[in-house]
């Protein structure tokens, strides 16, 4: 009970000091607040702002959500073929690399001359940062597998699909999973960047990405970093969500989560 | 003995790549109903012995028959039991239990009926809920145990199930395993670096020299089943020991 307060006000002084030095630097060097805003104009920033923001941020979900669940549906089936036969993977895994090692920023704006301004644009621009970290991991799990328990499998006649069934998949879910939480983490990440290389502005109405542009060209300065917060917040929870999917799949079973006692 | 043999092992040789020979010229005929131990000293070959019989790996020379098939074919008729007990981390005891019976394609019902008699046999009934990682390592070849008797094969193989274990965990299994066996019979091929053990479980004891592995002595075990625990204790078995452990001194000082 004791450590696990702890555990919380640890991080908590932490915080309160690193806020007090903001202040403080704030204060002695007298910057202005367009360049260095003090933490209370930034919250105002946020609830002035919060209109604009809830649906940035709504926008830039969207791009999320389904940029990830691109990578990590397209890179799981894509890890499987690749741990199907090494001669698929041979011939296809430098590619796989080639297309990680191209720069986004360079990628961006062939999506947005394909695909348009937009949503299709960002979720490709998403995609692409999420799903070389799922195919890695993944296609590690489906290559690594226990060699006595495939022995198992043949003493069993099972056939290939039933070994992909009941050994491979479950085998390579833990590296499925670390590579879910990688793409999880970069999704957003993605989605912002993709917005502000290839963001519209329907309506007036951006996403993160676009509000960040909008309110540095108007030096809003405390709704940029409000904004930065924002991302933070959306983040935290696509991380959340992905680390319960991972609790829930492993935590009965896998060395990782499983207490000893 | 005028049944034809269920196990025949004709002049068996085997090297791995462009390796020493592991086996050479490994002649054995099994019956039904046996229980063969294999012993000897390590890199003897007596786990490649027991993998060539189950078809895990091919004879580089000579020829296995089991029940007139090759080892391959036969597979249906054997199942093997694994040195670690090789269980599925992410199933349940109960759905590791099962998973031969569903590869197999029984339906549902049978199976379930199947894995609750095993786990009964195996005196793991309450634990059918549990994952592997909440098991005892005796636990856990228990588990192996009753897998590989879920699909009631002919043939048992065990490649050193007991090897990890603690005496006296050693002990009991050993008995259970004779118990089981005279529920439902099994022809067996035992590998294990226990003289107590091979004696105790075995009409026959299969002494196997080093590089290369040959057959140095067969010793024939006459003791009649059920075999009580106490036997280990009488006159005959510790005569019968000391000679099993003689032949194995013979074999590691050549």
């Amino acid at each position: 009970m004791k450590a696990r307060l702890l555990s919380w006000i640890q991080p908590a002084v932490t915080g309160i000091g690193l806020i007090a030095l903001w202040y403080l630097i704030k204060k002695i060097s007298g910057v202005p607040s367009f360049i260095l805003p003090s933490p209370d104009e930034v919250l105002r920033a946020a609830w002035d702002e919060r209109s604009v923001l809830i649906s940035a941020v709504m926008l830039t979900s969207r791009g999320a959500v389904l940029g990830f669940l691109a990578a990590v549906g397209v890179g799981f089936f894509l890890a499987m073929a690749l741990g199907f036969s090494p001669r698929i993977k041979a011939s296809f895994y430098p590619y796989i690399l080639v297309l990680q090692m191209m720069p986004v920023t360079i990628l961006a704006p062939v999506f947005v001359l394909w695909l348009g301004q937009g949503l299709p644009s960002i979720v490709a621009i998403t995609f692409m940062i999420g799903f070389f970290p799922v195919v890695a991991n993944t296609t590690m799990g489906f290559v690594s597998v226990d060699r006595n328990l495939q022995e198992l499998f043949l003493m069993c006649k099972a056939t290939r699909g039933q070994e992909v069934r009941y050994l491979r998949i479950p085998g390579a879910m833990p590296y499925f999973l670390t590579g879910m939480k990688i793409a999880g983490t970069l999704a957003p990440i993605g989605a912002i960047v993709g917005d502000f290389l290839a963001g519209s502005a329907q309506g007036g109405q951006g996403g993160i990405g676009y509000m960040t542009i909008a309110y540095f060209s108007q030096l809003k300065t405390p709704a940029l970093f409000a904004t930065g917060l924002t991302a933070c917040l959306l983040g935290f929870v696509f991380v959340g969500g992905v680390n319960w999917l991972h609790w829930r799949l492993l935590h009965q079973w896998h060395d990782s989560m499983v207490k000893k006692e | 003995m005028n049944q034809p043999p269920l196990v025949k092992i004709n002049r068996v040789g085997k090297r791995f790549g462009s390796g020493p020979l592991v086996l050479d010229g490994v002649e054995l005929a099994v019956q039904r109903g046996e229980f063969v131990s294999f012993i000897g000293p390590s890199g003897c070959g007596k786990s490649t012995l027991l993998r060539l019989i189950a078809g895990l790996t091919e004879a580089s020379s000579g020829e296995l028959v089991i029940d007139g098939m090759t080892p391959e074919n036969a597979r249906e008729l054997m199942f093997f039991v694994f040195q670690d007990a090789n269980l599925l981390p992410w199933r349940r005891v109960a759905d590791n239990v099962e998973l031969p019976l569903l590869l197999r394609g029984d339906p549902t019902v049978r199976r379930q009926e199947r894995v609750a008699h095993m786990l009964e046999v195996v005196g793991l009934a309450a634990a059918a809920q549990r994952f592997p990682w909440q098991l005892s390592g005796g636990m856990r070849m228990r588990v192996s145990i009753a897998r590989a008797l879920s699909v009631a094969p002919q043939i048992l193989l065990l490649d050193e199930p007991f090897g990890a274990l603690d005496e006296m965990t050693r002990d009991k299994l050993n008995e259970d395993l004779l118990a089981i066996r005279a529920r439902d019979p099994f022809t067996g091929f035992f590998v294990t670096h226990s003289v107590t053990e091979a004696v105790y479980l075995s009409t026959r004891i299969v002494v196997l020299s080093a590089n290369p592995g040959r057959i140095a002595q067969v010793i024939e075990v006459p003791f009649a089943y059920p075999r009580p625990a106490e036997l280990r204790e009488t006159p005959e078995f510790l005569q019968l020991l000391a000679k099993t452990s003689r032949a194995l001194r013979a074999v590691r000082n050549n």
